[in-house]
């Protein structure tokens, strides 16, 4: 069990500790994988330029799956992380149970983290894309990862959004700061919230009792809870996965064993040299995620698979803001089985997991996981859905 | 259907050379998740704009300034072979 | 049977701009290797792509000066292939929406004029550079260009020769230096050129198998190749010698031959789709009204203005109008002192040799016309001799100097102190009595020996038709 790739040592309650995706000049940054193992970034990310200016300090490094992008930590090549029972779990979870360091700073690329967080009675929160740069993280989905943060409350969320969230010239996907100030204001109180039935209806038993539990005890405080049953979410997943997948072969055709990270020794040949280097460096789970995503962009399915998931992410949108004109909030599950073992994974076990934390990656909503849930709400009303999940924490 | 052919074709345009055994998991993921994909053939698009940008901003650009940022020795720290400050890799027929 | 060419090129062109396109590094032409590079541009994650403002300028400035459509919404896309010249193993380029579309130029050749229409123009980053080094038996790696912006101009199959290709080039490159988009210089690699060339039975509307060849760097090259190319396609033709295939060939210009080139970029799929790191640029009005504004007048329209409102002759008005630098220069110093035909003369001679010296080309002037204006004034008031100007303006092309300012703290004003004159002329015919002898026994050239070491003496700072007069008068009375 790994949950930390370098230990800088730095601990407690003022120390936030940022995952392997976020460059820091004083770490290595290997994104959990064999083929950045080691590599020394040369700068630090704005969000630990940020923070460290803030007056935190910087521990780390937690483990990852290999370039975030698995749902369980299992394909990180420094090893998965595992419980006492064998029950994969997230590195970053454990590290807050063990209480010495305040809070995670982790990539939400395929929502990981969010499902980490329900699992194990922490909060997350992926806030709306664009209001926490990206400059210095390792780029993955661009269009749709997100810095975020998990603590083991919503106090500790919010005080750490406030001091990551902002204006960064050096990100072109960068909101004005006006609109990222609105993600560490206090937001309006959120008085109606929506179930979203049919992605309650997918999750196993377990979970339903805790969306059940979680609508219990919001409506005992007050708010409303309506069901609505929109099974364009439904979409989100398999859509997601297709512009995930094409931008992380994008992204990570740059590591080629040429200009730094993991060269094969095994080589001849330029051709030998970058097969190998690749070949020898990624897991499987990458390895698939590359050619799905190759395959999307080829010529031939270009129009059906890509463009056409690029159409669904609007479709997706559109759905979302139509709900958005009813209701403050949705309410929808963070997983489904809750517990996998290291032996039952193979590639893409937990591909039917993305159903439920692929709707907020898509859309670039912001969302909080916590007591098991998620709650999505429209953009910049971050600050609100955090007031939302404390009634209940 | 995934074919030996296009996996094939698809390994190499990737630089990537696989195992028959991940070949094999790989051809049935992309098989599953092709009828995965089919269902989204139910939801019309045909009037749906494609959506790049989650987030309706335009026209970020920067002024034409020059910065250095650093220096050759730093960026090549972590290069696996350099050669009289250039990056080095085997020959390649012109 | 007689053939007919069917030429269409891509041509790309290094923007005149400080810093790259997507990150800060110097853009300059040279350095060190390897020393115009961050974190960006050899391929380490991390940094994010922000759009150089000057790169969409200088787009559009292409695109106006080959009457294009500029697309006012223009997007980025990334285009995946390998090589080692490539760090990111992507370009950053535009596939779905370039910034300009449908343009065309007008060309003059032997067999007269012809329009070349232009399919489309669009920015990208450029490709770092490999050297092969025969000591290691390796290849290395230098990334000072890559993400250098480029235009990509790609004209419609609308040439039919070697000459309108020329022609082509040559209006491109006086076009796009006049709009400062480029310097156009061939021998560095800031204008290159792909020739996508195919035969065709004259008569016939379908198009034969078509050959690309990459990466020419100088006119004549393009020349030989291109001869070349047509008489092999029409030798596979006729002759039967080789089968033509559609594929991308490099010209050998030493050996005079062109070459299959298989192993690069032969998997072809480059799986184009939109950067979402780069949000979609929109040019407004007053953008594209603010580079509508800075196009420079067409040099040919120049050259008529010089000649009917100026009275430049015309061939002054040709040597002036083959540079910006020297038309705005020249306009800049008649602005100043309102003589065309000596501002005119200044440039053509003085400072084309000045430059010639310096092994520099006309568009290297960077001196200011304002003050050449001033200088220009100086001779004309009798204020500085001609001698002296010139010295003046060599001083020019190192430092800026105001010229007035400069010739008083250096002693080049014009004397009108005619006793001082006097002085000097009596103190030299007093000391060479065999020159003032010899003259008045009718030796000219005695003339000239006393007039001019009067002038040296007064260190060229006298009306030379004054100083002539008075040596005149005292030689009579010695």
């Amino acid at each position: 069990m790994k949950l930390y790739i370098t230990e800088n040592g730095a601990k407690g309650a003022n120390t936030v500790v940022p995952d392997d995706m976020i460059l820091t000049k004083t770490m290595p940054t290997s994104a959990g994988s064999k083929m950045l193992e080691g590599y020394q970034g040369l700068f630090d990310a704005e969000v630990i330029t940020r923070l460290t200016n803030a007056g935190y300090e910087i521990g780390g490094k937690v483990n990852v799956g290999e370039f975030s992008i698995d749902l369980l930590g299992e394909s990180s090549y420094f090893g998965a992380c595992t419980d006492e029972n064998g029950v994969l779990t997230s590195a970053a979870a454990e590290v807050l149970k063990t209480g010495d360091i305040k809070a995670v700073v982790a990539m939400d690329v395929n929502g990981m983290p969010r499902r980490a967080a329900a699992l194990s009675g922490m909060v997350y929160i992926k806030p709306t894309y664009g209001t926490v740069s990206r400059y210095g993280t390792i780029p993955v989905a661009c269009s749709g990862e997100t810095v975020g943060v998990m603590a083991r409350n919503t106090a500790d969320c919010r005080e750490i959004l406030a001091a990551m969230a902002g204006h960064d010239d050096k990100d072109g996907t960068s909101l004005s700061e006006e609109q990222c100030a609105a993600v560490k204001t206090a937001g309006a109180p959120i008085k109606k919230v929506a179930v979203l039935q049919s992605l309650v209806n997918a999750a196993d038993a377990d979970t339903q009792a805790r969306i059940t539990a979680v609508c219990d005890a919001l409506k005992a405080q007050g708010v409303e809870i309506c069901t609505v049953d929109d099974d364009v979410c439904k979409a989100a997943s398999p859509a997601w996965n297709v512009l995930l997948s094409a931008e992380l072969c994008n992204n990570v055709s740059r590591y080629d064993g040429i200009k730094f990270g993991y060269r094969t020794p095994n080589y001849t040949n330029i051709d030998e040299l970058y097969t190998n280097s690749r070949t020898e460096a990624f897991g499987l789970l990458l390895k698939t995620a590359i050619l799905y995503g190759s395959d999307a962009l080829s010529t031939e399915n270009y129009m059906n698979v890509y463009d056409k998931a690029l159409r669904i992410r609007r479709v997706i949108c559109e759905a979302f803001a139509a709900l958005f004109a009813q209701y403050d909030a949705l309410l929808l599950p963070a997983c489904s089985k809750t517990a996998y073992k290291t032996e039952e994974v193979g590639t893409y076990t937990a591909v039917e997991e993305a159903l439920f934390t692929a709707p907020a990656s898509i859309s670039g909503l912001p969302v909080v996981a916590a007591g098991g849930v998620q709650l999505m709400g429209k953009a910049f009303s971050d600050d609100s859905l955090l007031t939302l999940a404390a009634l209940y924490e | 259907m995934m074919t030996t052919e296009t996996l094939q074709r698809l390994e190499k345009l990737n630089q990537l050379c696989l195992t028959d055994a991940e070949k094999d998991t790989i051809t049935a993921f992309f098989n599953q998740q092709a009828d995965v994909f089919l269902a989204l053939n139910q939801i019309n698009t045909e009037n749906t704009e494609r959506m790049v940008h989650v987030m309706p901003i335009l026209t970020v650009v920067r002024e034409d300034r020059e910065i250095k940022l650093f220096t050759r020795d730093e960026l090549q720290e972590s290069a696996p072979e350099t050669y009289d400050g250039y990056w080095q890799v085997p020959r390649l027929i012109e | 049977m007689k053939y007919e060419t069917v030429i269409g090129l891509e041509v790309h062109i290094e923007l005149a701009t400080e810093s790259k396109i997507f990150c800060s590094c110097s853009a300059k032409f040279g350095g060190e290797q390897n020393d115009h590079v961050c974190p960006a541009c050899c391929g380490m994650p991390g940094m994010l792509p922000v759009v150089n403002k000057r790169v969409v300028d200088l787009g559009m400035t292409a695109g106006m000066m080959l009457n294009c459509k500029i697309n006012r919404t223009t997007t980025f896309d990334k285009k995946s292939y390998y090589y080692p010249d490539l760090p990111c193993s992507y370009q950053t380029t535009q596939w779905f929406a370039p910034v300009c579309v449908n343009g065309a130029v007008e060309i003059e050749t032997s067999k007269g004029k012809k329009t070349i229409r232009i399919k489309q123009i669009h920015m990208e980053e450029d490709a770092g550079k490999l050297v092969h080094d025969d000591w290691t038996d390796t290849s290395l790696v230098d990334f000072n260009r890559t993400s250098v912006p480029l235009i990509e101009i790609v004209s419609q199959p609308d040439l039919s020769s070697a000459e309108e290709v020329v022609a082509y080039l040559e209006r491109l490159r006086t076009l796009l230096r006049f709009a400062k988009v480029s310097d156009c210089r061939m021998e560095q690699g800031s204008m290159r050129c792909d020739v996508n060339l195919s035969i065709r039975p004259e008569g016939s509307d379908k198009l034969g198998v078509r050959t690309e060849m990459k990466n020419m760097n100088s006119i004549s090259a393009i020349t030989r190749a291109i001869d070349y190319e047509v008489a092999r396609h029409i030798d596979a033709l006729e002759n039967g010698t080789e089968e033509l295939v559609q594929e991308t060939r490099r010209w050998d210009d030493i050996k005079g031959k062109s070459y299959s080139m298989r192993n690069k970029e032969t998997a072809g799929d480059y799986r184009y789709f939109p950067d979402p790191n780069i949000m979609p640029v929109v040019i407004d009005d007053a953008w594209y009204q603010r580079i509508c504004d800075s196009l420079p007048e067409l040099p040919e329209l120049k050259k008529q203005r010089y000649i009917t409102e100026l009275g430049l002759s015309e061939y002054d008005a040709e040597q002036l109008t083959q540079s910006r630098a020297f038309c705005d220069c020249f306009e800049d110093a008649y602005a100043v002192c309102g003589m065309a035909k000596e501002a005119a003369n200044w440039l053509i001679s003085d400072c084309y040799n000045i430059l010639n010296k310096k092994q520099q080309t006309a568009d290297m002037l960077r001196i200011s016309g304002k003050a050449l204006g001033e200088l220009i004034k100086l001779v004309a008031e009798d204020k500085v001799s001609r001698g002296n100007a010139k010295k003046i303006l060599s001083v020019m092309f190192e430092q800026d100097i105001d010229p007035l300012a400069y010739a008083t703290e250096n002693g080049f004003i014009v004397s009108n102190d005619t006793g001082a004159i006097e002085e000097t002329i009596q103190r030299i015919v007093a000391a060479d009595p065999k020159s003032v002898a010899d003259y008045k026994s009718g030796k000219e050239k005695a003339l000239m020996a006393l007039f001019g070491k009067c002038m040296k003496e007064l260190k060229g700072n006298c009306n030379p038709q004054v100083l002539r007069e008075m040596l005149l008068k005292c030689i009579e009375n010695a």
